[in-house]
């Protein structure tokens, strides 16, 4: 048993463990340090409709977690129900953070106040819908998974 | 199954990276469209004051730039709305600068002609509120808005009638001299002729007298009216009564009724 154990840990567990480590640390790379290098270091905080450091780091937070609970899941109904629920999760942040795809920013200068609202609905449904593709992608695969599962014959 | 999920995922890695190019190249184009907002010019016209705007739009960036509205909105201290004037430009296409003005024009008896008559006599503040809108790469709309006082100056400010003095003009008639003062904060000069009338208590008319007046920008004005009254009317005068000034110059006419004695 202890035998059994040790295997499955080795074939199957550990694999998924250094994929898991790799993808969030790609995850982390592409999601969070990338976009930091490529800003421009003297961005001023303050005509950032939002503390965008702050938010960066939530997002990759989200992003890397998923990417390795995905990973450690891999091919199992839980992980396409991970799957599911980041796309979830990525459609709330992104319509809590763009306050329903209407940006709004207030910008002092000198004597008066700039308002400044962008609307980026646009956007925010192509992501909505990426996120909705990926929801149905996660569905189809579960449900692949679980008709395998019930077609198989077990011979032992 | 398989086909399925993976033309699902080859769907969502394209529309990711639709997504991601057009996030990074719209930033990328924000930041080089160039704005240059020129000199702002305050004009006297031939019917009020002209306040113009010059600026110019250099879109370096990879989309164009649609619809850019700019409208002003100017409105006295109770709220009032004095102008309200709308510049549009229709596209600004990649690598092109267009330049544009906008103008605001004040017509001085629009003024009036909405009893403003304390525009005329206090300094003022007007309200203006700046809306600027535009449709980047027609695919998202930008808005921008702020307010900025604008002072007033008044052509009449500090408006002060002095003491009246009376004296024999002939046998028939009394000369009355009415020492009148004021400041033109305004940016025009005021060219005209001020007709005053002095009414007695009784609201008879007694006196009457005009003069011209020549009162360059942000100069003083001081100096005594004279009116001519019937000799019998002498004392109807010195006791006091109402002014009726009536301003006429080729820009506008504006009268009102002040106190005197």
């Amino acid at each position: 048993m202890v035998e059994l154990n040790s295997n499955f840990i080795m074939n199957t567990v550990f694999p998924r463990v250094m994929k898991g480590a790799i993808m969030g640390a790609l995850t982390y790379m592409v999601v969070y340090y990338l976009p930091l290098a490529l800003l421009p270091d003297n961005l001023p905080l303050s005509v950032m409709p939002f503390d965008y450091r702050s938010q960066l780091f939530q997002f990759a937070v989200i992003s890397v977690f998923f990417a390795v609970a995905g990973q450690l899941f891999a091919k199992t109904v839980i992980g396409h129900g991970f799957g599911i629920a980041k796309a979830i999760v990525i459609v709330a942040y992104f319509l809590v953070l763009s306050n329903g795809g209407m940006l709004s920013l207030t910008v002092p200068i000198e004597d008066f106040t700039l308002n400044l609202t962008v609307d980026i609905t646009i956007i925010l449904l192509m992501i909505i819908a990426v996120n909705m593709l990926s929801v149905a992608k996660n569905l189809l695969g579960a449900i692949g998974i679980l008709t395998e599962k019930s077609t198989d014959i077990d011979f032992h | 199954m398989k086909i399925a999920t993976s033309m699902l995922t080859v769907a969502t890695i394209i529309l990711w990276v639709v997504i991601l190019f057009f996030s990074v190249t719209a930033v990328y184009s924000v930041m080089n469209v160039g704005v240059n907002i020129g000199e702002a010019k305050m004009l006297p016209t031939s019917n009020g004051i002209k306040f113009s705007l010059p600026f110019s739009i250099n879109n370096n960036g990879y989309y164009e730039i649609a619809d850019l509205n700019l409208t002003t909105r100017v409105t006295d201290p109770d709220g009032q709305v004095l102008d309200l004037t709308e510049t549009l430009v229709n596209s600004i296409p990649q690598g092109e600068t267009v330049n544009a003005s906008h103008t605001i024009e004040v017509d001085l008896d629009d003024i009036l002609s909405m009893n403003h008559l304390t525009l005329m006599l206090n300094d003022s503040n007007f309200t203006v509120k700046i809306f600027a809108g535009l449709n980047f790469a027609r695919a998202v709309p930008v808005q921008l808005s702020t307010n900025v006082s604008l002072p007033w100056g008044a052509p009449f400010a500090d408006f002060s009638v002095g003491t009246l003095s009376v004296s024999q003009h002939n046998s028939s008639h009394v000369e009355a001299a009415i020492p009148i003062s004021f400041e033109n904060h305004a940016i025009i000069d005021i060219t005209g002729t001020l007709k005053m009338e002095a009414y007695s208590n009784s609201d008879r008319r007694v006196a009457s007298g005009v003069t011209d007046i020549n009162v360059a920008s942000n100069q003083n004005f001081g100096d005594s009216i004279h009116l001519y009254a019937r000799a019998q009317d002498a004392s109807n005068i010195a006791d006091g009564g109402k002014l009726h000034i009536l301003f006429e110059t080729y820009l506008f006419t504006v009268d009102w009724w002040e106190p005197y004695g």
